[in-house]
């Protein structure tokens, strides 16, 4: 079987930035299904670009080291012989296809490894069939959903027959559905093909029975050490909401209702987001969460009525709503403005909707608590992807809007940011009186600082009652 | 009705610049009037859409209209003569475009150039893969709008600051998408298998070449008016 191993291998993305990593020894084991967690921006993903080959082709500079594929430096080996041993999928599902549709894709990887013409067909064919792709090989990819062109990139390695698989975040645009469905299909690739199989998560949901190796990333000394299996082991609570008393609130809907072109996802629903209060908004993945809050943001088109204090939404112009309702995307490079992290921050602190409480001295207290002093200076587009969704937090806090919405803003954060992040969006809604509803996935740790549950289920938004608590 | 399978794509690229570059020294109304109607009448042949044709015509119109119009006012010499020419040069040139742009697939296109005319891979999927961006980056606009609105910022069609915003994001994607090709055993100047099919006789070539031939002949030695 193939080995893959970081030997002794030191990296930094610029001669004046520190180094990444300071003679890293780490090896994959051959065969196995392995997990790497570790904090945002530990420097996951450049470990998995080194471990590709991909740097110093795009980018930074090995100091000491090299990574050994085969016997090989992987960086020497031509990027059409490397594929055959290791591939890697990538964090942003969409942005790792060059053609239009699945089947070209497929043929497309092949025709890089020169598999004979003959052959092309019948290897597409076969590594559909293994993921049950069959009827997608003519689909155009971007309208996939996230879960469905992660599989789709994990069929095209399997046609390249790499031997070495790894998956850096793979399921951060992915909804829970697609989740459980990648890991079933990975664990089938390891034990029916005998690949080797590395990812990077943060959440550790999902792989008891899974994973064979867990090893950990720190980030003070970025060393790989093993950790036991039995940290993957999740306690059975189901994290319910305990609701509180509702105060009254300034942003309501009556008899809303949503279509999409493929079907209806809500009917006549009232509410009114309660001030001061988060809310957690929960339900099946695609049953419309993220099309609701682009619709309370006047992004999406509605049938009923929004209102702010009484008055329709349609009466206000999108600017002067948006300065009302302000919705934190669920993909975080949507929502940069400027470039580097700093300007970003001075942008928001400068139109910001309370200026009085957003003082200097709290935003530098809370860049601190989300550790993100230290990456000011950097282009917001290069942070990592944790970073990235802190940064964004952040600058929507500090506008301010009196109501806040938010998509998947721990999606990918380690259990220390999450902590701080959602520490930072109570202390912030309660001090400023800001009507906040939140769509996680992620209820471990979440569910206990919130207020009350919305579940969106059979086109119904239900406040679920679980044990009133008048505390 | 089914699209008719028109010339090679390789061939109609050499026809439209082979008769495109010497069109801009030719001083003929006549000639640019039978480039205008052979584009035509090949459209026809190849059964485009009509609806598109005529709303790029009529889009043009005002161009074609500007470039007779100041050279009829502000022209030397025979100003109605050079009114003409420059007036149903913008036609021609349209129209010679069209030939290739309205009947092939970018995809098409790009891997013909790379099959028969030596157009490099790494060229021809680059420039594919940024035209199967091109969807994403309209839906990009949006977003970026209503971002920027959120954080008290408009941002107007006219201002620099949004086309910067989607520069750095195609920049961004295209990095990721270099990086994911790579992965995928892209390999720059390597052999790779050709699965496209893109016959193209010989007979072809020699029509191509008794064109821009006949052009050529026809616009600088008889120069009809």
């Amino acid at each position: 079987m193939i080995k893959l191993a970081a030997q002794q291998l030191s990296f930094r993305y610029q001669p004046t930035k520190s180094l990444i990593f300071d003679h890293l020894d780490f090896q994959v084991e051959p065969g196995t299904f392995s997990l790497l967690t570790g904090p945002s921006g530990c420097g996951k993903s450049t470990l998995f670009k080194l471990l590709a080959g991909l740097y110093p082709q795009y980018g930074g500079q090995i100091e000491t080291g090299q990574v050994v594929l085969d016997g090989q430096n992987v960086a020497e080996i031509l990027p059409n012989q490397r594929a055959k041993k290791v591939a890697m999928l990538f964090q942003n599902p969409s942005r790792q296809f060059a053609m239009r549709t699945v089947s070209e894709q497929l043929t497309f990887a092949l025709e890089n490894i020169q598999l004979p013409l003959v052959k092309i067909p019948q290897q597409i064919e076969k590594v559909l069939a293994v993921f049950n792709l069959d009827s997608f090989k003519q689909r155009k990819l971007q309208t996939l959903s996230g879960g469905e062109q992660q599989r789709v990139a994990l069929a095209t390695v399997l046609a390249l027959d790499s031997q070495i698989i790894l998956l850096d975040e793979p399921f951060a645009n992915v909804d829970l559905t697609g989740r459980k469905q990648l890991l079933h299909d990975l664990k089938q690739l390891q034990l029916n093909y005998q690949k080797t199989i590395l990812v990077a998560d943060h959440d550790l949901s999902g792989y008891q029975g899974i994973a064979d190796h867990l090893y950990h990333l720190d980030s003070k000394t970025p060393q790989i050490t093993s950790r036991p299996l039995t940290e993957l082991q999740q306690s059975a609570t189901s994290w319910p909401v305990s609701l509180h008393k509702l105060n009254s609130g300034d942003l309501s809907w009556q008899q809303l209702t949503l279509v999409t072109a493929k079907r209806q996802l809500l009917t006549g629903s009232n509410f009114t987001l309660p001030r001061g209060q988060l809310g957690l908004l929960s339900g099946e993945n695609g049953v419309g969460k993220s099309t609701l809050l682009a619709a309370l943001s006047q992004l999406h088109p509605y049938q009923g009525q929004i209102s702010y204090q009484q008055k329709a939404a349609q009466k206000f112009n999108q600017q002067h709503w948006n300065q009302l309702v302000g919705l934190v995307f669920q993909n975080s490079s949507d929502q940069f403005v400027r470039l580097s992290a700093q300007d970003e921050i001075k942008l928001s602190q400068k139109n910001s909707l309370q200026p009085k409480y957003w003082t200097i001295k709290r935003i530098i207290q809370c860049l601190q608590q989300l550790d993100l002093a230290g990456i000011l200076d950097q282009v917001c587009y290069q942070l990592s992807g944790g970073q990235q969704k802190k940064l964004q937090l952040l600058s929507m806090l500090i506008m301010a809007q009196p109501v806040l919405l938010l998509d998947e803003p721990f999606a990918g954060l380690d259990p220390q940011s999450l902590k701080q992040a959602l520490q930072l969006i109570r202390e912030t809604a309660t001090q400023l009186q800001l009507s906040s509803l939140i769509v996680s996935h992620q209820r471990a740790g979440v569910t206990e600082k919130l207020d009350y549950e919305l579940e969106l289920a059979h086109q119904q938004l239900t406040l679920l009652q679980g044990g009133l608590n008048n505390g | 009705m089914a699209k008719k399978r028109g010339l090679n794509a390789s061939v109609m690229t050499v026809i439209m610049l082979g008769i495109g570059l010497p069109l801009s020294f030719s001083l003929s109304v006549t000639l640019n009037l039978v480039i205008c109607s052979l584009a035509l009448i090949y459209l026809i042949y190849c059964r485009v859409s009509l609806k598109t044709t005529l709303l790029v015509l009529l889009a043009a119109l005002p161009l074609a209209f500007g470039s007779w119009w100041s050279f009829l006012i502000f022209g030397t010499g025979d100003q109605w003569h050079s009114a003409w020419i420059y007036g149903s040069r913008v036609y021609a040139y349209l129209l010679l475009g069209m030939t290739v742009t309205m009947n092939c697939r970018v995809k098409d296109l790009l891997l013909s150039l790379h099959l028969h005319l030596k157009l490099p891979a790494t060229f021809a999927y680059g420039l594919l893969a940024a035209f199967n961006l091109l969807a994403r980056i309209r839906q990009q606009y949006h977003q970026i709008q209503a971002s920027a609105m959120m954080r008290g910022q408009v941002y107007h069609l006219w201002q620099p600051g949004l086309y910067l915003r989607i520069i750095i994001i195609a920049l961004n994607w295209s990095g990721d998408l270099a990086a994911a090709m790579t992965s995928q055993g892209f390999t720059e100047g390597a052999k790779r298998t050709i699965s496209f099919v893109d016959p193209l006789p010989r007979w072809q070539w020699l029509l191509t070449a008794g064109l821009i031939i006949s052009y050529c002949w026809a616009a600088f030695v008889i120069q009809p008016w």
